[in-house]
């Protein structure tokens, strides 16, 4: 669980640890065969996909269901550039992040002035429109087939190539956004997700904040989508398509989402599991779903989340604290209460502390769900 | 004194159903005011109203001279207009330090920093403001285990992490024990002597308000009665009659 | 373009959101209800159109088949939502809002592959029933005459919810428990089969929409993933729950698409997804008032 408090995490201090593991990653394609270095590349971009989202959806508790617009974006943004403006891949990879972000404004400053359900339907609207674009215009964008066989420049080429430069980005990535987390920023968005009433008349602007906030996840996705155009060398509508979006929630929520690893964890699994599986079966949706399904009834709070209980409990067992965080929270009747969320939680009433406000000048509209 | 806080005939009503009708009050510098009045009198929502949650649709609410009734709650905040709920609103999943520390980095203009670990920032203040509170020895607990009692003073602890000129409590020892009340007051009672914090709080417990108040404010279905000092508003006969017949002696 | 073409267009257009409105409102009377959105309401379309492939061709091809089969497929599916209501969902309902919503997500994976195991890849088709067939002459244009049914059945399926929700006394309860499910349970009713009755008259409609569309289209694997997305983004502008906000944003759904397909053919998906945009962006909580 990630607070503010003087950090006790000490495997981050390690720069010798890093070093070592950072080695490890880029000397992958030296010794592993190809299928395993697509894998690793694939398994990067991902995470560094579903730890964008996490970043609003974790650590900011908006209800982002549309999320892969973002990187659909940031892979058309790199591909249009280079095939239909003809500029410099370089100038593309840059554009891709920056397509995003300015996206996740425009998308944003319409979906913060709503609440958790008409957030993310507003999100699924506007960007079910930019699919429809995509998926017809055939001319610009190649309509339904995409585009294929991008041009790259010389050293990504070669598949090894490729890793190393999508190994390099996505680490420096997840370290932009580790600091972010970290940063009072962060502090503030985990703040505004627990009661953005509270932070309202603490001073902070929500609004603002939370729009930041997806700026900086659309931005990162739109970098995740730079890097698997840089894999893959195509794009195709359906990442734009919301189903997409929804396998990267659940990547999340396998993983853990109130934890940084998590998302990363969680997509390594799902890409694993589904290259895997799709060698044996053509029914790995039927799988995903029975995992999804299964997480939600014995492991909410995910892989990571269980996993830093269990390690929380064995470290307190001795002095009899209770184990903190939001996985022992989340089973007993108080968490309801405690997560905050009691308007979002079909159980509860509305919340008591306020009346209905129809409209007012700046306070978020908590009550309605 | 001078006045911190004027309420001039505020109205609001929900969907036709008038919650305020013509409430006033006046707050000065470095006292302790409270509002009383039976349920559903409209203190909450007047609170709300002072505090940015809602606007009015009619009146006036001037703070240091300046009219603030458009005003967003954050920027009321930022006026020095400090808050607390009366359910305890907190940071339920962050720690007890880190709870106090976002209304700090917040005051300090620093919550959108991107970039430098949150650690570095406000610490000390944040520390001496849990001393303060006496919430120090808790500072790792994450604030969603807390006991009820412990929460709402946590909720005080965030709302000094404004550095507010006025804090305004709604039901500030509502569900507390009577241990856990006495000392509620007697923080209160500190806060407002030792840093001339302008303290001003609604409370249905008026063994609590008869001891802290300096001004009292009654209000009644949405209208203000009174407001005096406390033996005045004691004796004053429509008080007595919609709401102390029962309680007061 | 002449006006033939362009009542002709209209007359498709309304006959498709009448579809619309019959799915859309079952998603928005669970939604309503039970406040939860339904992401596998999509899948019970599709299976039910599947289900009415089945009975139809089990039948073989007389007359009766094709109406055995719009009658029987809605009851298959709202049985198969039942049981999965019962079994699995009732036991999240204390849980947060979006564990729920991301479990309808998994059960639509679920459906969607075992629509595939069962049917397989290809696409199917269905004809109406004889009496359906071909096209009558109105006003000098030739309009199918399934899709005058079609616009027959919608205002039908309205009326029928209305009597459902205003006239009887389980349909009152049902939107008591809408707006105030604690109260419900406090005067001793018991709150889980008024859930399950309204999730089970959902999956109906989804059903009935599924089966009612099967003749007038090809039966696919890809049909949940498109019509969810149109039937949530119709619930969220015609106002959460609402059954009259339901039936406005099928109409401006429906009549946008055809406007679409007779200005620019090419982008004419774009026209709704663009209408749903501009009345969310003036009307962020939708055109008619949210049930809650």
């Amino acid at each position: 669980m990630v607070t503010v408090a003087p950090p006790r995490a000490p495997a981050v201090r390690r720069p010798a640890a890093w070093l070592v593991a950072a080695a490890v990653v880029l000397a992958a394609p030296a010794v592993l065969p190809p299928f395993y270095v697509y894998l690793g590349a694939l398994v990067l971009v991902m995470g560094l996909l579903a730890a964008s989202l996490n970043l609003v959806l974790g650590y900011g508790g908006l209800y982002q269901f549309h999320h892969g617009v973002f990187y659909g974006v940031g892979a058309y943004a790199l591909a249009l550039t280079i095939t239909r403006l003809g500029w410099p891949a370089w100038v593309g990879i840059l554009l891709g992040p920056l397509a995003a972000a300015a996206a996740g404004w425009a998308i944003g400053v319409f979906c913060v002035r709503l609440t958790r359900l008409y957030f993310g339907m507003l999100q699924i609207s506007l960007g079910s429109l930019l699919w429809a674009v995509a998926l017809r215009w055939y001319p610009v964008t190649g309509g339904d087939n995409g585009i294929h066989g991008i041009p790259l420049p010389a050293p990504l080429q070669t598949l090894s190539g490729a890793y190393v430069f999508i190994a390099v980005t996505a680490g420096l990535a997840f370290g932009a956004l580790w600091c972010i987390v970290r940063s009072p920023f962060g502090a503030t968005l985990q703040a505004i997700r627990d009661n953005p009433q509270r932070c309202q008349v603490v001073g902070i602007d929500v609004r603002a904040h939370q729009l930041l906030a997806i700026v900086l996840a659309a931005g990162f996705a739109g970098l995740a989508g730079v890097l698997y155009v840089v894999l893959e060398r195509s794009v195709f509508p359906t990442m734009l398509f919301w189903v997409l979006s929804l396998e990267i929630f659940v990547m999340c929520l396998l993983g853990g989402w109130f934890t940084f690893s998590g998302p990363l964890v969680g997509a390594a699994l799902i890409v694993v599991l589904r290259a895997f599986a799709g060698r044996h079966t053509e029914y790995w949706t039927l799988i995903l779903g029975t995992i999804l399904i299964l997480l939600i009834f014995f492991m909410p709070e995910g892989v990571m989340g269980f996993v830093g209980e269990r390690l929380r409990a064995h470290g307190r067992g001795a002095v009899g604290r209770r184990s903190a965080g939001p996985a022992a929270g989340r089973g007993t009747p108080a968490a309801v209460v405690a997560e905050g969320d009691g308007a979002a939680d079909p159980g509860a009433g509305r919340e008591a502390a306020t009346p209905p406000a129809a409209d007012d000048a700046g306070g978020t509209e908590v009550a309605r769900g | 004194m001078a006045e911190l806080l004027r309420v001039e005939d505020v109205h609001k009503a929900f969907d036709g159903f008038p919650a305020v009708r013509g409430a006033h009050l006046s707050v000065e510098a470095g006292r302790v005011v409270a509002v009383i009045g039976p349920n559903g009198a409209g203190k909450t929502t007047l609170f709300n109203l002072i505090t940015g949650v809602l606007t009015p649709d009619r009146g006036r609410i001037v703070f240091a001279g300046e009219e603030i009734g458009r005003l967003p709650a954050h920027l009321r905040c930022r006026r020095g207009l400090g808050r607390t709920f009366q359910l305890a609103t907190i940071f339920p999943r962050l720690t007890v330090f880190a709870n106090v520390q976002v209304a700090v980095l917040a005051r300090q203009g620093r919550s959108r920093e991107l970039l430098r670990p949150a650690a570095r920032f406000g610490v000390e203040e944040t520390r001496a403001i849990l001393e303060v509170t006496g919430l120090l020895s808790r500072a790792d607990e994450v604030a969603g285990t807390l006991s009820h009692g412990d929460q709402r003073i946590l909720e005080i602890a965030i709302a000094l992490g404004s550095r507010p000129r006025l804090l305004v409590l709604d039901e500030p020892t509502a569900g507390m024990s009577p241990e856990e009340t006495a000392a509620t007051i007697g923080l209160i009672g500190r806060l407002a002597r030792e840093s001339g914090l302008t303290v001003l709080f609604c409370e249905h417990d008026m063994d609590v308000v008869f001891s802290v108040a300096e001004s009292i404010m009654v209000m009644r279905q949405g209208r203000t009665i009174v407001q005096d000092a406390p033996e005045a508003v004691r004796r004053h006969p429509e008080v007595q009659e919609a709401y102390l017949g029962a309680a007061g002696a | 373009m002449d006006l033939t073409a362009v009542t002709s267009q209209l007359l498709v257009g309304l006959s498709r959101a009448m579809i619309l409105f019959i799915v859309t409102a079952g998603l928005s009377f669970v939604l309503g209800v039970l406040r939860v959105p339904n992401v596998f309401h999509g899948s019970l379309y599709m299976l039910g159109a599947f289900v009415a492939w089945t009975v139809a061709a089990r039948l073989g091809e007389g007359p009766g088949s094709l109406w055995a089969a719009l009658l029987l497929a809605p009851l298959v599916v709202a049985a198969v939502g039942l049981v999965i209501e019962r079994t699995l969902l009732a036991r999240l309902y204390q849980r947060e809002h979006l564990m729920l919503i991301l479990f309808t997500f998994g059960v639509m994976l679920v459906l969607n592959d075992l629509v595939k195991l069962t049917w397989g890849p290809d696409y199917r088709s269905v004809v109406p029933p004889p009496a359906l067939q071909g096209a009558v002459v109105v006003a000098g244009v030739a309009v199918p005459r399934y899709n005058l049914f079609l616009l027959a059945v919608g205002p039908v399926v309205a009326a029928a919810l209305w009597l459902f929700t205003h006239r009887t006394r389980v349909g009152k309860i049902a939107r008591a428990a809408a707006v105030d499910r604690e109260m419900v349970a406090v005067l001793g009713i018991d709150v889980s089969r008024v859930f399950a009755l309204a999730f089970l008259v959902g999956c109906y409609l989804a059903g009935l929409g599924g089966a009612l569309v099967a003749p007038t289209t090809s039966i696919t694997l890809g049909m949940d993933h498109t019509i969810i997305i149109e039937a949530f983004l119709i619930v969220t502008i015609g106002g959460l729950g609402n059954i009259w906000g339901a039936l406005v944003g099928s109409l401006l759904f429906g009549i946008t698409q055809s406007v679409g397909l007779l200005v620019w053919p090419q982008f004419a998906i774009v026209f709704p997804y663009l209408a749903v945009v501009l009345v969310l962006l003036v009307r962020p909580t939708g055109l008619l008032r949210s049930v809650w």
